[in-house]
């Protein structure tokens, strides 16, 4: 199992993705997270618990209160990856741009 | 300016999407001409094969290590889908979909590369594709990545 299997499986669902998108603008209860949602509460405390062991959130204790919030580390990781992949790509399309361009001037048919 | 927007869509694949400024008859002859791959791919290829046709293949070579595999389905210039396997192994590598659409002037390109599992996918994204490609970026063009 690579590290990656767990938080990039956790990612697919939609449901937990904007999970994360809420929890990116601050900590929030499972009452909170449901609220916006369709489902039960239950529901998603089940996709929390996914969230959890994939290392993406983590829960606070406040009282009585249980607010989870992301994991700064874990969100860190997932973006140095993708920042890393769409940067390979921008790269080659910058360069694919400029074959394009060259194109225009000779469009009658392939270069030697 | 346009960039490139990446994805990942359920549990296997990895989607780009990127929009050109040119129709797709030219974006389609970039991407299928081995003379125009060359020049935008890397210019660290030391081979470049592309038949762009339904039982066609391609490879790419790099100093060490190469890419091929068949292409399964073509229709020019808007359809395109190949497997990519690294180094030869051909129990690995996404099947990749490329799908060029007119967009007034220009073209809007989407590549849908889906993986055997998400397994598979995670740790071609963890590699950065591969190892090789950020090694010959970093070489060749000064990129830093960050750690």
């Amino acid at each position: 199992m690579s590290p990656l299997d767990a938080p990039f499986s956790a990612l697919a669902d939609p449901t937990r993705r904007a999970i994360l998108a809420r929890l990116a603008q601050g900590e929030a209860t499972v009452q909170d997270l449901a609220r916006p949602f369709a489902i039960s509460q239950p529901a998603i405390s089940r996709h929390l618990k996914v969230l959890e062991d994939a290392g993406l959130i983590e829960t606070r204790i406040l009282g009585t209160s249980r607010p989870r919030r992301l994991k700064p580390d874990a969100m860190e990781t997932l973006w140095t990856w993708l920042g890393q992949y769409r940067a390979l790509w921008e790269d080659q399309f910058q360069r694919l741009d400029a074959v394009l361009d060259s194109l225009d001037d000779s469009p009658e048919g392939p270069k030697p | 300016m346009t960039h490139a927007h990446f994805s990942l869509d359920g549990q296997t694949d990895v989607v780009i999407r990127r929009s050109f400024t040119h129709p797709p008859a030219r974006v389609w002859r970039a991407l299928t001409e081995p003379a125009l791959i060359r020049q935008w791919l890397s210019p660290d290829l030391t081979q470049c094969q592309m038949d762009a046709r339904p039982g066609g293949s391609f490879r790419y070579d790099w100093p060490e290590f190469y890419f091929s595999g068949p292409v399964l389905d073509a229709r020019a210039p808007e359809h395109m889908v190949h497997v990519e396997h690294f180094n030869g192994d051909t129990t690995q590598g996404p099947t990749v979909t490329t799908t060029l659409a007119a967009d007034g002037k220009g073209t809007r390109m989407t590549v849908v590369m889906r993986y055997k599992d998400a397994a598979a996918r995670a740790t071609a994204i963890e590699q950065g594709f591969t190892d090789g490609i950020d090694q010959v970026y970093a070489r060749i063009e000064g990129l830093s990545f960050p750690s």
